[in-house]
C-alpha cells in the first residue's frame, strides 16, 4: 500500500499523516480527479515538497496532489522513484508488436487498477471481521502482460491456417461452451461430450477430404492403451454390477411372491375346509332325508328342500367368503388375548387326559428311522 | 565423428525438407517426468498420459524442486522441445508445468480432481499411440494467456504426424474445455457404428455395385465412449522463459490449497474461541444483573426480601 520513497516517508512521519485515511480519501476523490487532471500542474507538487512545515490539513491536500501527479501521465523526473516500477518501456515494445498500442492502454489501465483496487492482506489484518466480509482480498497483484503474452504466443505458434489439417488435428468450437453450473455433473459432462462429438464430426470431414485413413479396420490389431487384463477387469466389474442388480431384483420378486403365496395358501386351506364342511353337511342332510323318506316318501319336497338348503348355504358362503387376515386371530389363539395369563401353559386334568397326541408306536421309539436290524438267528436263517 | 555426421545430415535433410514443403513441419517431442514425492495416483496418471503420447520421452523423477531450470538441459539431452512436468508438494498437491523447452513460455497449473484410467472403469479403449483429435473450447481464443495455454496443449497433447510410434488411424479425441476459470480435460474413444438398417432397407434392392460405391462415402454413426483419465487444471502463472524469466501472467483468482487448508483449520479453531467468548459474556451479563455471588454488581435489597422481612 504505502509505496512512497524514503524522503516522502520521512516527510509523512514528520507530519503524522495517516496513510489509511489518505487511501480512503483518495478513493472518494477519484471522480474529482478525472476533472482536475488537466488542471493539476507540476508547480504545485514542487511547492508541496518544498513546504516542509505546513500544518496537518494542508499536508493532506498536498499528498492528494502528489497522488494526482502520479496518476497523470506527465510525471516529472523528480517523481521517477514513484512510478518507476510501473512504467514499461513502451518504445521497445512498439517495434516488436503491431497491436501494441492496445496493449499499452491495457497496461496503463491495469497498473492504475492495481493502485486503486488491490489491497494487500497485511492491511486487512487489523480490520474487524465484519469489515473483512465486505472486502474481497486480492492477495496477489494481477499480472497480465498482454504484450509479452502475444509475443510469446507468436514465437511458438504453429501456422495452423497454412498447415494441412492432418498435421495438427485440432478443432476449436465455433461458440464457447457454456456450462451454467459446474457442479451439475450430468450437464457438465454432456457439454464436454457434445463439444468433442462435434469436433470429431468436423475433423472426420476434413480428414476424409485430405484422404487420411480414419477408421481402424476390424482386422487391424495393435497394442491398446488399456491392456487386455485391464479390459477384462472392467468387463468383470460390469458383469458383477449387472449380476448384483439382477440378484437384488430377483430377491425382491421372491419376497413379494412369498408374501403373496402365503395368502394364497391360507385361502386355499380355508376353501378346502369349507368344502369339506359343506359335503359333510350335505351328507348329513341326505341321511336325515333318507330316514324321513322311509315314512313319507315325497320326492318333490325332498328336492325342493335341498334346493332351499343350497340357496341358504350359498348366501351364507358368499357372506363368509371374504377372508380377512386371520393372522391376528391365530396369534390370539396361540398366545392368548385378554384374560388371565397365569397357569395357561400348565397342564390340568383335561390336558393330561387328552390322548390325541399320544401314539403307542412313538412311545416305543420306532420313529420311522432306519429299519431295525433283525436278530442274529433270523439273519442267519435268511441265508 | 558419427554424431557430427548425423547432426550434419539431419540438418541437411531438414533444410531440404523445409523449402520443399514450404511450411514448417509440426515437430514435437515431449519430455515427461515428475518431481519426487508424488503419490501412486499421480504416478499412474503420468503413465496414462505417457501412454497416450507416443512422441514423449519419460524420464526418472527429478531430484530437485527448486532448480527447475535443470529441466532445460534435460530436455536438450533428450532432443525434446516440450517439457511436461509434475511437481508434487506435501504428498498431496500436484502442480503441472508445461514448457517449450529452450526459451519458453512456461505455464504452471494446479491439478485437481484427477482420476487415472484404471480407477475410472470406463469401457472406452484406443490404440496405443494413435493420434488424437484435439477439441478446444472457443473461449480459449478470448484471452492472450489462454491462447498461450492452448498452444502448449496443442504441442504437447497433439501427436505430430510422423511420430515414431504413432498408429495410422484416428480413434480418440481429447477435449479441453474452459469452465469456471478451470480447464477440464477429457479423453474419449471414437466409436463408429454402421447406421441403423432402417434407411438402407428401401435401397436394398439396388445393385450391389452401387452399394460398394456408396460404402465409401456413407457416413457411419459416431458415438463417443470415455476412456479416461480425467483432470482439471487451474492456471496459476505463465513465465516468459522456460522455467525462468519474468512472469507475464498471474492468476489472481487462484487460491493455493495451503491457504484453503489453513482457513479450514482456522475456522475450526474459531469455533472454540467463539464458545469461550460466549462463556465470558454470559458471566459478565450475570454479573451485570447481580446474579453472581462474587463480583459484578450487588443487587439492591428489596423491601419484601425474606431476609429483610424476618430480620
Amino acid at each position: 500500500m504505502v509505496t512512497k520513497g524514503k524522503l516522502k516517508m520521512a516527510l509523512a512521519a514528520e507530519k503524522g499523516t495517516d496513510f489509511k485515511m489518505l487511501h480512503l480519501k483518495k478513493k472518494e476523490k477519484v471522480a474529482r480527479k478525472v476533472k482536475g487532471k488537466k488542471g493539476g500542474g507540476e508547480g504545485e507538487v514542487v511547492n508541496g515538497n518544498g513546504n516542509g512545515n505546513a500544518n496537518g490539513k494542508k499536508g493532506e491536500e498536498e499528498w492528494e496532489d502528489v497522488e494526482e501527479e502520479v496518476e497523470g501521465e506527465d510525471g516529472s523526473g523528480s517523481e521517477e522513484e514513484v512510478d518507476g516500477p510501473m512504467k514499461i518501456d513502451f518504445e521497445g515494445i512498439d517495434e516488436s508488436d503491431s497491436d501494441s498500442s492496445a496493449g499499452e492502454n491495457d497496461q496503463n489501465n491495469e497498473s492504475e487498477e492495481e493502485d486503486e483496487e488491490d489491497i494487500p492482506m497485511s492491511d486487512l489484518e487489523d480490520l474487524d471481521d465484519e469489515e473483512k466480509e465486505d472486502i474481497i482480498p486480492h492477495q496477489r497483484l494481477t499480472i497480465n502482460n498482454t504484450v509479452a503474452l502475444t509475443a510469446a504466443l507468436k514465437r511458438i505458434a504453429l501456422p495452423l491456417s497454412k498447415l494441412p489439417f492432418s498435421e495438427h488435428q485440432s478443432v476449436t468450437t465455433s461458440e464457447p461452451v457454456s456450462i451454467p453450473d459446474v457442479s451439475d455433473d450430468l450437464n457438465r459432462e454432456l457439454a464436454f461430450y457434445a463439444q468433442s462429438l462435434s469436433a470429431v464430426q468436423e475433423a472426420r470431414k476434413s480428414l476424409k477430404a485430405e484422404v487420411v485413413p480414419f477408421t481402424r479396420p476390424t482386422d487391424y490389431f495393435a497394442e491398446m492403451v488399456k491392456a487386455d487384463e485391464h479390459m477384462a477387469k472392467i468387463k468383470a466389474k460390469l458383469i458383477d454390477e449387472a449380476a448384483s442388480k439382477k440378484a437384488s431384483a430377483e430377491a425382491r420378486k421372491q419376497r413379494d411372491l412369498k408374501k403373496f403365496g402365503k395368502q394364497v395358501q391360507v385361502a386355499k386351506l380355508q376353501e378346502r375346509d369349507k368344502e369339506r364342511k359343506q359335503t359333510m353337511e350335505k351328507i348329513k342332510v341326505l341321511k336325515r332325508k333318507r330316514q324321513g323318506a322311509d315314512t313319507e316318501a315325497t320326492n318333490e319336497a325332498d328336492m325342493f328342500d335341498v334346493a332351499v338348503d343350497d340357496e341358504i348355504k350359498d348366501s351364507k358362503a358368499s357372506r363368509k367368503d371374504r377372508q380377512g387376515p386371520n393372522k391376528r386371530a391365530k396369534k390370539d389363539e396361540k398366545f392368548g388375548f385378554g384374560g388371565k395369563k397365569r397357569f395357561k401353559k400348565s397342564g390340568d386334568a383335561m390336558s393330561s387326559g387328552d390322548l390325541r397326541g399320544f401314539s403307542a408306536k412313538k412311545m416305543k421309539g420306532a420313529t420311522g428311522g432306519a429299519k431295525q436290524r433283525p436278530g442274529k438267528a433270523r439273519r442267519a436263517g435268511k441265508r | 565423428m558419427a554424431s557430427v555426421y548425423k547432426s550434419l545430415s539431419k540438418t541437411n535433410g531438414h533444410e531440404k525438407e523445409g523449402p520443399a514443403n514450404g511450411v514448417k513441419k509440426n515437430k514435437q517431442r515431449v519430455l515427461i517426468l515428475s518431481s519426487r514425492g508424488i503419490t501412486y495416483r499421480h504416478r499412474h496418471l503420468l503413465n496414462d498420459i505417457a501412454s497416450l503420447l507416443p512422441h514423449s520421452r519419460k524420464d526418472a523423477k527429478l531430484d530437485t524442486k527448486s532448480k527447475l531450470y535443470q529441466l532445460n538441459e534435460l530436455a536438450e539431452l533428450y532432443n525434446c522441445n516440450n517439457v511436461f512436468f509434475f511437481e508434487a508438494r506435501k504428498g498431496k498437491d500436484l502442480y503441472l508445468w508445461m514448457s517449450k523447452a529452450p526459451n519458453g513460455p512456461t505455464v504452471k497449473m494446479h491439478m485437481q480432481n484427477l482420476h487415472t484410467m484404471e480407477e475410472l472403469h470406463f469401457t472406452g479403449n484406443c490404440l496405443k499411440g494413435s493420434r488424437p483429435i484435439l477439441s478446444f473450447d472457443a473461449s480459449f481464443d478470448k484471452e492472450p494467456h489462454l491462447r498461450v495455454i492452448k498452444e502448449l496443449f496443442l504441442h504437447i497433447f497433439g501427436v505430430p504426424k510422423g511420430a515414431r510410434k504413432a498408429k495410422p488411424f484416428i480413434d480418440h479425441v481429447m477435449g479441453f474445455t474452459l469452465a469456471d476459470g478451470k480447464i477440464w480435460i477429457r479423453n474419449y474413444q471414437i466409436n463408429e457404428t454402421e447406421p441403423s438398417k432402417a434407411i438402407p432397407s428401401d435401397t436394398a434392392d439396388a445393385a450391389p455395385k452401387k452399394k460398394s460405391g456408396k460404402d465409401k462415402d456413407k457416413e457411419t454413426e459416431v458415438a463417443l465412449v470415455e476412456i479416461g483419465p480425467r483432470f482439471v487444471l487451474t492456471p496459476i502463472v505463465i513465465q516468459e522463459g522456460s522455467f525462468g524469466g519474468p512472469i507475464i501472467y498471474e492468476n489472481k483468482e487462484f487460491v493455493s490449497p495451503n491457504q484453503v487448508r489453513s482457513e479450514i483449520r482456522l475456522k475450526k479453531a474459531g469455533r472454540y474461541n467463539a464458545r469461550a467468548e460466549q462463556g465470558v459474556e454470559r458471566l459478565a451479563k450475570k454479573g451485570e444483573l447481580g446474579l453472581r455471588t462474587s463480583g459484578g454488581r450487588k443487587m439492591k435489597r428489596d423491601e419484601l426480601d425474606t431476609a429483610e422481612l424476618f430480620a
